[in-house]
């Protein structure tokens, strides 16, 4: 089949989502192609007694281990973290925890303040406006006022609820005298249009039937469609077409779920199909020759210290990921022995299964002592994530394998990955930290996970912006140097990490560059307010 | 000794329960389930399958600790094995709804998924920021540009 069409979005995930209802206008023929299909979340996982088994099969954020029908291998040999996405509609947010901070200023500006990664040519007052106004479409829960940030509007509902173990995190970093704040996460707990608020059940990375949760399709894709958003799954782009002489997109290929071959023509074509899989197609394509292209992948290596308390806390209820986090080591401070900082976020505990099976960490000891340690575990655990900033070290990457293909014929992505000395320097002082932090709160026991193989879920830096070509493959409107209607809208786009989830800033830009496309197009739009 | 008996005893060993409120894996009949759960991972079935070919004759017959001797030796020399068979019998125990009874006894974890009812937490209380708000603004201030 052949068509033609205004604007051609590649992925609908969290940035090709909040990208397509920017843009979109009655006017305009948007069309996204999303390889995945919707998820029922009405129907989630957690409604049912085997929820836990769910996490680990067709849940699972490793698309290696889930297999599913949209999902394509990942060579991750060459890397310690492995990868974690969801190909879907919603893309990854479908799976993920809804923790939801910003970039600081400072983060913006890396090379100039501490000399390490690249700066942006965006600021964080620039990006604000984008940031209010995704936030008041994913709907967030949290508290303005918080000293480890700019002051920011007053959030859309209240923070989400403490809990008897986070409360006593709380009061142990009052003693250190560190900073902690309610976290910013993309849950409502006031109810909205056909949506409930939270009900504190724990598991959202296995979706929320209450759609309390917002994951981009919940947020983003009725409303986009509402503008007249055509989204299409079960197809998968796997050519790129450019016309003579290689400067502008003519048309985008895709493989739709009959395995037809479909050629869809486009004045303005975007792909958002997150640092792995953008990158992956256009370095298949060989249509852009740039020297970072797939270069200076960044992770945020991760690792995970939790603390066994000896009274039962019934931890495990609440948003597993969303309650509080502390920025005290947030900013570089030399004498630490690295540059750039880390956030400690909490994660909960977890259900009876994953507790046995180790959490975040090592199974619990089989045989004669299981039955004791786990009664000693289950219910009483407290994580902290010890996220780090990540330096684009060109060797980091993702290449594809021109000798394997998947079922689509695309080659195999490859991540290419080693942990920098300042990242394993930082981890180092960040689990002592954390460490810290739980003793403070009365944790008698503490596990330590040094690095979470599994946490390869913030996948950033592949195509980076660069308003000087040679430092970076797109402008700050996130369109490839060289090609005239070619645009990335994901967290490709990132020329640093910062120590933070990337959600909100990746969406954030994605708004701001759809909402530069329709002034690029003469579309009039009133500015975000 | 056939292959179901064979692999009852590993789940007892594997996990053996307290002889009061947990019951033995292998006696509370979850071996087939274990093979089961065994198939969901990559894998799976063939890693249950060649433990139980590495255990020695007269497994069965051994006491708990010279049992668990011999797993743990096996653990050190096949740990991907190991771990994939662990995994598959906590499966099989934690998603059974009688075990799932003894934890609610013991631990007060209602036998339920967590939706629809979810759980109950009282809203946040801001007094508890007092101290974080005395300190003050603690983000870098960045010059523009
Ligand atoms: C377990 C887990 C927990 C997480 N928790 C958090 C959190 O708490 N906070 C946070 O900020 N972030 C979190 N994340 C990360 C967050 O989900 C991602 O940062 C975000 O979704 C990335 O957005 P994206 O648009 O770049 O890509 P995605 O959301 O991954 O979307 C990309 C989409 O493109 C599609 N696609 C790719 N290639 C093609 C192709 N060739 N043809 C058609 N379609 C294609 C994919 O199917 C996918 O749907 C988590 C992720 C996971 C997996
Ligand atoms: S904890 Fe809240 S947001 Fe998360 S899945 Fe449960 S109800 Fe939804």
């Amino acid at each position: 089949m052949s068509e033609t069409a205004d604007i051609v979005i590649v992925g609908g995930g969290a940035g090709g989502l909040a990208f397509a209802w920017a843009v979109a206008d009655p006017r305009l023929k948007v069309v996204i192609l999303e390889r995945g299909d919707y998820v029922d979340q009405r129907r989630a996982p957690t409604l049912d007694a085997g929820w836990e088994l769910a996490q680990q099969t067709r849940f699972n954020a490793n698309p290696n281990i889930r297999a599913g029908s949209a999902d394509h291998p990942v060579d991750d040999s060459g890397s310690p973290i492995k990868p974690a996405f969801f190909n879907a509609v919603g893309g990854s947010t479908v799976r993920w925890g809804a923790h939801f901070p910003r970039f600081r200023p400072s983060d913006f500006r890396p090379r100039t303040l501490d000399g390490v990664g690249n700066d942006w040519p965006l600021d964080y007052r620039e990006l604000e406006p984008w940031y209010d106004l995704n936030d008041r479409m994913m709907g967030v829960a949290g508290l303005s006022g918080d000293p480890g940030n700019p002051p920011r509007r007053r959030r859309p509902c209240p923070p989400l609820p403490l809990c008897p173990a986070t409360e006593k995190l709380a009061a142990g970093f009052d003693k250190l005298g560190w900073h902690w704040w309610p976290s910013d996460a993309a849950i409502l707990t006031t109810g909205r249009a056909g949506r409930a608020p939270c009900n504190n059940c724990g598991p959202c990375g296995l979706g929320c039937p209450r759609y309390a949760r917002a994951s981009a399709d919940i947020a983003y894709a009725g409303q986009a469609r509402a503008k007249g958003v055509d989204i299409r799954t079960g197809a998968t782009v796997t050519g790129i077409e450019l016309s003579p002489p290689g400067n502008r997109v003519e048309a985008l290929s895709y493989i739709d779920r009959d395995g037809g071959l479909n050629r869809v023509a486009c004045a303005e074509a975007v792909i958002a199909g997150n640092g792995l899989g953008t990158a992956r197609l256009l370095l298949d394509q060989r249509k852009i020759q740039h020297t970072l292209l797939g270069r200076g992948l960044m992770l945020h290596p991760t690792a995970i210290v939790t603390g066994v308390f000896d009274e039962p806390l019934a931890s495990y209820r609440g948003a597993f990921a969303a309650a509080l986090v502390s920025q005290e080591f947030y900013e570089t401070d030399t004498a630490r022995g690295f540059k750039r900082g880390f956030q400690m976020q909490v994660l909960r505990g977890q259900g009876p299964l994953t507790t046995a099976q180790g959490g975040y960490g090592t199974a619990l000891p089989w045989g004669k002592q299981h039955a004791a340690a786990f009664t000693r575990s289950f219910g009483r655990t407290l994580s902290l994530t010890v996220t780090c900033d990540d330096l684009p070290e060109r060797d980091n990457r993702i290449e594809i394998d021109a000798n394997r293909t998947d079922r689509w014929g695309m080659p195999i992505p490859k991540m290419i990955y080693r942990l920098g000395k300042n990242t394993k320097s930082m981890l180092r002082f960040g689990i002592d930290r954390a460490t810290e932090a739980l003793t403070a709160a009365g944790a008698d026991k503490i596990n330590v996970t040094e690095l979470s193989r599994a946490a390869g879920f913030h996948l950033m830096g592949t195509a980076r912006m660069a308003e000087d070509e040679r430092l970076g493959v797109t402008n700050r409107d996130g369109r490839v140097h060289g090609i005239s209607n070619l645009t990335l809208a994901d967290s490709s786009l990132f020329a640093s990490a910062a120590p933070v989830n990337p959600t909100p800033t990746l969406q954030a830009i994605a708004l701001r560059a759809g909402r530069a496309m329709r002034d690029r197009l003469g579309l009039a739009g009133a500015e975000p307010s | 000794m056939s292959d179901g008996s064979l692999l009852e005893v590993l789940l007892n060993t594997l996990v053996p329960g307290d002889g009061a409120d947990w019951p033995a894996a292998g006696s509370h009949g979850l071996a087939k389930k274990t093979r089961e759960m065994a198939g969901l991972q990559p894998d799976g079935v063939k890693a249950l399958d060649a433990l139980l070919a590495m255990l020695p004759a007269g497994f069965e017959g051994q006491s708990q600790d010279e049992r668990e001797h011999v797993l743990a030796r096996i653990e050190g020399d096949a740990p991907e094995i190991f771990g994939a068979v662990l995994s598959a019998t906590y499966t099989a125990y934690y998603t059974d709804p009688r075990i799932r009874d003894v934890i609610e006894r013991l631990c007060g974890y209602e036998n339920r998924p967590p939706q629809p009812l979810g759980y109950e937490l009282p809203p946040f209380d801001e007094s508890l920021l007092d101290q974080v708000k005395a300190r003050g603004p603690i983000w870098r201030v960045v010059p523009e540009t």
